[in-house]
């Protein structure tokens, strides 16, 4: 498998960022909605400490994943009726929004609290704001809401996937799945379609 | 009568040693005293302070080995700017003050060391008393005068966090405790 993009499908690069951002956005929501309620104790500053970290890491991840996508480019998009296209491109931009803004808004609120931000015990990053006690209560509730907004733009992004997959029969969730090829043929029936 | 001569030079010795032991100025502790501490949480330090405290305060700045430091401090009016912190410090984890409402620190003896002059003493918080040093700068002004008092103590020494807050990768080890007090002749 290519490590770069090509005209059939993503590269494996491209493949692991999207599915590893998928995975840390998607575990780390219903992990920050289970924490939040719990009594204080060390294992909440435990459950938190890491909820921040991974945050953090899939901020990281997204940069690096927007970085490696400018410089690969993208495989041309598959045969499909404009408004397909255009729907689809307004759905990643979306996405790619609030993937921003989950963890960035996840900052602000820790900051206007006043809590220290950490990386995995590791290092200490600077607070976005000072404390505020009244506009984290604001931005607490933005950070949970953005998350369910998140959501919804992630049901038709993966919705609209699984119809081209099972009902179109392209290669749009193909060409991004992991450890998987699309030969010459399988691209060639594709743009027949 | 053997006896009685033999305690006459020991009381010769006390009653010339007595304007000695006087000459250790006792000072009332005035407003804009404060009593401080400083640790550190996940990486980053935090200040706090006590709200009420007492100090009998004693100290003769010639022989700094004369005086006496005696401070009470009610542990339920420590604050450190974050509810979570001010609502969890007086819990049985921490202070648990609802059995021990007040710490301790009653000074054993000054020495000099250099430039610096130290107290040693014994501090008793959360019914634990064990030794604690701390460093004393006096500064006359007038008939009073500033005191500013700073050492460390460790936390899990007194239990202090101890148990599930044990951790000092979260929790630092190390509260350095810094008191300036205003002082005026008794």
């Amino acid at each position: 498998m290519s490590l770069r993009s090509d005209g059939r499908q993503w590269g494996s690069v491209a493949k692991f960022f999207h599915w590893i951002v998928a995975l840390g956005i998607l575990g780390n929501g219903v992990w920050g909605l289970l924490m939040a309620d719990m009594a204080p104790s060390m294992s909440k500053i435990t459950v938190f400490a890491l909820h921040k970290s991974i945050g953090l890491t899939v901020l990281a991840l997204f940069a690096l994943r927007l970085a490696w996508r400018l410089y690969d480019g993208a495989p041309p998009d598959e045969p499909m009726p404009r408004w397909q296209r255009v729907a689809a491109h307004a759905t990643h931009v979306l996405l790619y929004a609030f993937i921003v803004a989950m963890p960035l808004s996840g900052w602000l609120f820790n900051s206007l609290h006043g809590y220290p931000l950490q990386w995995f015990k590791l290092f200490n990053l600077p607070a976005l704001a000072p404390k505020n006690d009244n506009l984290s209560h604001l931005a607490g509730a933005v950070h949970e809401w953005l998350f369910y907004l998140l959501l919804l733009v992630l049901v038709a992004h993966a919705g609209a996937a699984l119809k081209h997959h099972f009902f179109d029969r392209d290669n749009v969730l193909r060409r991004m799945l992991p450890f998987v090829r699309i030969g010459r043929s399988k691209a060639s029936q594709g743009e027949l379609s | 009568m053997t006896v009685r001569t033999s305690f006459r030079p020991l009381l010769v010795l006390l009653a010339l040693s007595a304007p000695c032991m006087a000459s250790a100025a006792d000072y009332t502790v005035q407003p804009g005293s404060t009593l401080g501490f400083t640790s550190n949480f996940q990486g980053s330090s935090f200040d706090g302070h006590f709200g009420k405290w007492t100090a009998a305060i004693s100290y003769d700045q010639a022989k700094p080995a004369a005086s006496k430091f005696d401070v009470s401090v009610d542990l339920a009016s420590a604050k450190t700017g974050d509810n979570d912190r001010d609502s969890a410090l007086p819990g049985p984890d921490f202070f648990n003050v609802a059995k021990y409402p007040q710490a301790h620190f009653v000074t054993t003896g000054f020495r000099q060391q250099g430039s610096q002059v130290i107290a040693d003493g014994m501090l008793t918080l959360r019914g634990i008393t064990k030794p604690v040093s701390v460093n004393v700068i006096f500064k006359a002004q007038g008939t009073g005068g500033t005191l500013d008092v700073s050492g460390t103590v460790k936390r899990l020494d007194f239990g202090v966090g101890g148990g599930q807050y044990a951790d000092t990768s979260v929790i630092g080890p190390d509260v350095k405790v810094t008191a300036h007090l205003v002082l005026a002749a008794k």
